[in-house]
């Protein structure tokens, strides 16, 4: 596969006809299966001018760490399309990525620190 | 990167006050994520009198709580339809627990997520929402018809006040670590 994202000229007056799945290759899962709603990017340093305006749009939200379920919410796109398109991003280099959320929580640490956070509210 | 986000499940039948509990703890406005359910799933979910759809609409509420410049809360409301079990499974996958929201007017309405954690061994609290007015239950009996093991927590709640919920979340995370084996 050599184009991972849609690299066309489509925006004519219409505006884009192209169909979200289009950007997403037809993609319906991300190969990064650790990516959870949850799951934290934020934008590395790159030029982004390049990236159709999608995921440009995704660019521009990840100025500080959010998550994947952020991203969606505030730019209104289904979660599963989401995350196809921040692993797009990931994968080329455009974002960084926090820690996935564990598959079993044994970290005792981390929940110390998360109660001692919660009784500070 | 060293960026952690934890997640709690909040969850609860219909109308027990999800969002209310988490627009009272989270520090932006609850927030609406939406997955989208295609044919695929038809036979897995009952599409009984929506035959001729060929997607659904689930939509999510979330809310987040700093906790540390490194770590995130991340607070997800169930879906209010119970039969979207799959999205159960990406929010519980990873999730320090659950609160299940209990409207005494309607238990039964908490018996499917009380039965879906239970099953799956993540922690949980019930949590009963004042809300509702007062309740006439004794703590014994709730348990009783909840059918609650006597290991998980019982608390008396009111979605709508920020300390009361501060306080279901303190009491989830410190039930959590008494479930965590002893450490090495």
């Amino acid at each position: 596969m050599t184009y991972d994202i849609w690299d066309g000229d489509d925006d004519g007056e219409a505006g884009r006809l192209v169909p979200l799945y289009i950007l997403v290759n037809g993609r319906t899962t991300p190969r990064n299966t650790n990516l959870d709603l949850a799951t934290q990017v934020i934008a590395l340093p790159a030029d982004t001018s390049r990236l159709e305006q999608e995921y440009r749009e995704i660019m521009n939200r990840c100025s500080g760490w959010i998550s994947i379920a952020e991203i969606g919410a505030y730019l209104h796109r289904p979660l599963t399309i989401t995350k196809v398109m921040v692993d797009v991003l990931l994968e080329q280099g455009f974002l960084g990525i926090g820690a996935p959320a564990q598959r079993k929580i044994a970290d005792r640490r981390l929940l110390e620190t998360v109660l001692a956070g919660l009784e500070r509210l | 990167m060293d960026r952690k986000s934890v997640k709690v499940v909040v969850a609860g039948g219909f109308g027990t006050g999800k969002t209310t509990l988490v627009g009272s703890v989270s520090e932006i406005p609850p927030l609406t994520t939406e997955e989208v359910l295609t044919q695929a799933s038809v036979g897995v979910d009952d599409t009984t009198g929506v035959e001729g759809k060929t997607s659904t609409t689930v939509a999510l509420d979330f809310g987040r709580i700093t906790i540390t410049s490194d770590v995130v809360l991340y607070l997800f409301g169930t879906p209010g339809q119970d039969r979207f079990w799959f999205i159960w499974d990406e929010l519980a996958q990873g999730a320090v627990g659950a609160i299940v929201l209990v409207d005494t007017r309607r238990l039964g309405t908490s018996f499917p997520a009380i039965d879906y954690f239970e099953r799956r061994g993540i922690p949980f609290v019930a949590a009963v929402n004042r809300f509702f007015g007062e309740c006439l239950y004794s703590e014994e009996e709730i348990r009783t018809a909840l059918k609650l093991d006597p290991n998980v927590p019982l608390l008396w709640c009111d979605a709508r006040d920020r300390s009361s919920s501060k306080k279901a979340l303190i009491e989830l995370v410190r039930h959590a670590m008494a479930r965590l084996p002893v450490s090495t």
